[in-house]
């Protein structure tokens, strides 16, 4: 019981900072916020709602995501998409996450010798 | 009556930033009945796709947080360590301190002397209460509008010369000379100024004034002593068994006069105890000499068992 406690907690942290690149490279299409939390947990990044909504805002104030509203459905729904600041940083956090992976590779192959 | 989402909206939104509020609302709302519109497409019924949706956004106010990026702690890491330290040090003399001349300055002042206990205790609990209270109001305030304290970064010079098994901190030395200069300073001020109205503009002292041929100064040196002791102690770190033979010879040279003077009815100026009816009483005066010998042995032996215990406990 602790044990999944721990677990839980570890898996929080190694996903806290992937959701901001999985959002990042999702809205390369633009999307509104619900239909984005869906294509996140469609690909393996369950994310929680409540935590979703505010850190698009919070990207879109650091000038990452720009954002328009689309009034032709039936309700007003916000669209955001990856400005091209938000590109260039996901680009920086992408080799970043390839940079882990691949010392994360070396150490365990490293590890088995 | 307002639906669940109205409800849950004003009670996010009342604590979101005024300037973003309505457009946070209207794209909150619509995630909220996308949300309701997908568990109602898995077959919910509206009610209960209502209720599950808003369960999941949990609590408006953490929601709020976060779309406001405030924090939700009174005094987050930045501040508390620099909070807790403040609190230490202050709390360890400043409540005593206060709470000792309140009594002192009760029991001199004639009216209620044997209130004076009660006064300086309730002085030094409420003391303590503000200290804590405005310290770390402070703190939050800080924590709030996210001010720099500009403390100096920790460096290795600021390791404890002996980390292990210091068993005398800088606090209790410094708390203890603190006590030891205030009885010091105390003992001459009575003399000159006792707070006891005596009639006319003289002073009445509380000690015998006779005891300044010899036992007072006797006494102030054994005081002036003991706060060579005390940093003795801490540049030792620790009880030795030399630091609890001084302890204990000095703990005796001061402790052995009051106990003698007190029961020979010398240690109290008699213009002083004549000046209070229930004072002057024969076996009035005999309680006070019994508590104040009692309380002198009692604080006497414990210290020296306690620093034998202490030191004992360092033997290899």
């Amino acid at each position: 019981m602790v044990a999944d406690e721990i677990l839980r907690t570890h898996l929080q942290e190694l996903r806290r900072g992937t959701v901001v690149v999985a959002s990042l490279v999702a809205l390369r299409r633009p999307d509104y916020g619900y239909a984005l939390l869906q294509r996140l947990t469609g690909h393996g990044f369950p994310v929680d709602a409540n935590t979703l909504y505010p850190l698009l805002r919070r990207l879109e104030e650091q000038g990452l995501l720009t954002s328009e509203w689309n009034t032709e459905e039936s309700r007003p729904r916000k669209f955001y998409r990856t400005s091209d600041e938000g590109e260039s940083l996901l680009r920086r956090l992408l080799d970043d996450l390839a940079a882990v992976q691949t010392s994360l590779t070396s150490l365990i192959e490293g590890a088995e010798r | 009556m307002s639906s669940l989402t109205d409800r849950y909206l004003a009670a996010t939104l009342r604590t979101v930033p005024a300037a973003r509020r309505a457009e946070i609302e209207t794209e909150l709302r619509g995630s909220i009945e996308d949300m309701i519109d997908g568990r109602r497409a898995d077959g919910r019924d509206a009610d209960t796709a209502e209720r599950e949706v808003l369960t999941e956004l949990g609590n408006p106010a953490q929601l709020a947080a976060r779309y406001a990026d405030r924090r939700l702690q009174l005094i987050g890491p930045t501040y508390y360590l620099a909070w807790e330290r403040l609190m230490k040090l202050l709390l360890s003399f400043v409540p005593a301190t206060v709470g000792i001349i309140v009594g002192l300055l009760e029991a001199t002042d004639g009216k209620n002397p044997g209130g004076a206990v009660g006064a300086g205790v309730a002085t030094a609990m409420e003391v303590a209460v503000q200290i804590a209270f405005w310290v770390t109001l402070v703190f939050a305030v800080l924590e709030r509008t996210n001010t720099s304290l500009n403390l100096p970064a920790w460096s290795v010079d600021q390791l404890p010369e002996v980390q292990a098994n210091r068993q005398i901190t800088l606090v209790d030395v410094t708390a203890a000379i603190g006590w030891l200069v205030l009885v010091i300073a105390y003992l001459p001020i009575q003399h000159f100024h006792s707070f006891v109205p005596a009639g006319g503009d003289d002073n009445l002292p509380i000690l015998d004034p006779a005891l300044w041929s010899f036992w007072l100064p006797f006494l102030i040196a054994v005081l002036v002593a003991t706060i060579g002791l005390e940093i003795a102690k801490y540049r030792a770190g620790r009880w030795t068994w030399p630091l609890v033979a001084v302890n204990a010879v000095l703990d005796l040279a001061f402790a052995v006069p009051v106990v003698w003077l007190m029961s020979t009815d010398r240690l109290l100026n008699p213009d002083f105890v004549d000046r209070f009816e229930w004072l002057g009483r024969e076996e009035n005066l005999n309680t006070v000499a019994t508590i104040v010998v009692a309380g002198t042995v009692l604080v006497v032996v414990w210290d020296i068992v306690d620093s034998a215990i202490k030191a004992y406990r360092n033997r290899h």
